[in-house]
């Protein structure tokens, strides 16, 4: 009899290490899957609503015009060593800023200005709609050549600097195009 | 009830735990892994953003356009512009899939009428467009895609620049 017990006692101290194992699997399954998830982010822009409409009795507002403009397309290599065919980075690309008559190289010279600008009491105007005082709208000018990233960069900065209403504008023409390489005559002409 | 039947009929009883965990353990692999909402995104590697806002609380309708290098306008995993196409062609194409998103997607309550500068009336759609595009996508085709959402009727006005939290091109290149 006093075995019997001895011998339930010892079974019950014998640890499971089950539930162990299943949470160990269930941790590496998580931190395996959570690598593919898309870390992701989004800046807001806007559109013009009023295109195609003639109006006349409705003042224009002056807004900030930032160029953006690419000096060099720079050498296209593969992205992927086992995938040459596949997409592309940009070796060397390189653009500038024409933010009024300054020409800037550098996005943190473009955020310097952009804040001096923000800061400026002058450059402040009053929503038609509200009546309240608002920061004047920015227009961005991707010319030829420039990338989604070049265009990124700089609402990025835009947004850091205080703007909220941000629009786009500018021509354009796809690489290599005879719209493009007008457009870049005529600008190098200027 | 003899001891041995006893014995017999407790060995015979089926321990369901292990079962239940790995039906557990496969539902949250299938889970995680079959994310519907990551069936939009295209294989891109997007520029960083410092100041993007993260994009937890998406809009309940937000079409979400992928523009590759190539300038292809992929929406759901299907093709809907070519640039390699007429100009003419691929500016139609991405219209119809505006007109598509307007008439099948988006939400009815969302499609109103506004007064613009003028005085006149126009329709406009207040569902969001994300717009993704890969770093090195030319801008002419997001530019492209732009202007056929301000045309009359198509009518977006409303857009979002997708953005990486994370550099992935500089983590490819490590």
């Amino acid at each position: 009899m006093r075995d019997l017990i001895r011998e339930q006692v010892d079974e019950e101290f014998e640890m499971d290490m089950t539930p162990m194992i299943d949470v160990v699997f269930l941790l590496i399954i998580f931190f395996l899957c959570i690598d593919f998830k898309v870390l992701e982010a989004k800046l807001p822009a806007y559109l013009p609503k009023d295109v195609g409409a003639h109006s006349t009795d409705v003042e224009p507002q002056e807004k900030l015009e930032i160029k953006i403009v690419c000096t060099n397309w720079g050498t296209e290599s593969p992205r992927y060593k086992k995938r040459p065919e596949g997409s592309y980075r940009l070796e060397g690309h390189q653009i500038h800023w024409e933010v009024g008559p300054k020409k800037l190289r550098e996005i943190d010279k473009l955020l310097e200005e952009l804040k001096r600008i923000a800061k400026d009491k002058s450059k402040m105007q009053t929503d038609p709609k509200t009546g309240e005082p608002k920061l004047m709208g920015v227009v961005v000018e991707p010319t030829e050549e420039t990338t989604y990233g070049d265009v990124a960069l700089t609402v990025d900065a835009v947004t850091n600097a205080g703007f909220t209403d941000v629009n786009f504008g500018g021509g354009m023409g796809a690489r290599g195009s005879a719209e493009a390489d007008k457009r870049r005559s005529m600008r190098s002409g200027r | 009830m003899s001891k041995a039947t006893k014995h017999v009929q407790e060995e015979l009883e089926m321990d369901m735990t292990p079962m239940i965990d790995c039906v557990f353990l496969l539902m949250i692999f299938f889970v995680l892994v079959i994310d519907l909402s990551q069936q939009d995104l295209e294989d891109l590697i997007l520029p960083k953003a410092l100041y993007a806002v993260p994009d937890d609380q998406p809009a309940d309708v937000r079409p979400i356009v992928n523009i590759a290098q190539s300038g292809n306008i992929i929406y759901k995993k299907n093709q809907w512009a070519d640039p390699k196409v007429a100009d003419k062609q691929y500016t139609e194409d991405i219209h119809k899939l505006l007109v598509y998103w307007r008439d099948n997607v988006c939400k009815k309550e969302n499609i109103k009428k506004e007064t613009v500068g003028g005085g006149m009336t126009m329709t406009v759609v207040d569902d969001p467009v994300l717009i993704r595009a890969d770093k090195w996508t030319e801008w002419h085709y997001v530019g492209k895609f732009m202007t056929a959402c301000t045309q009359k009727d198509a009518a977006f006005w409303k857009l979002e620049l997708a953005m990486s939290e994370e550099d992935k091109e500089a983590k490819l290149q490590k």
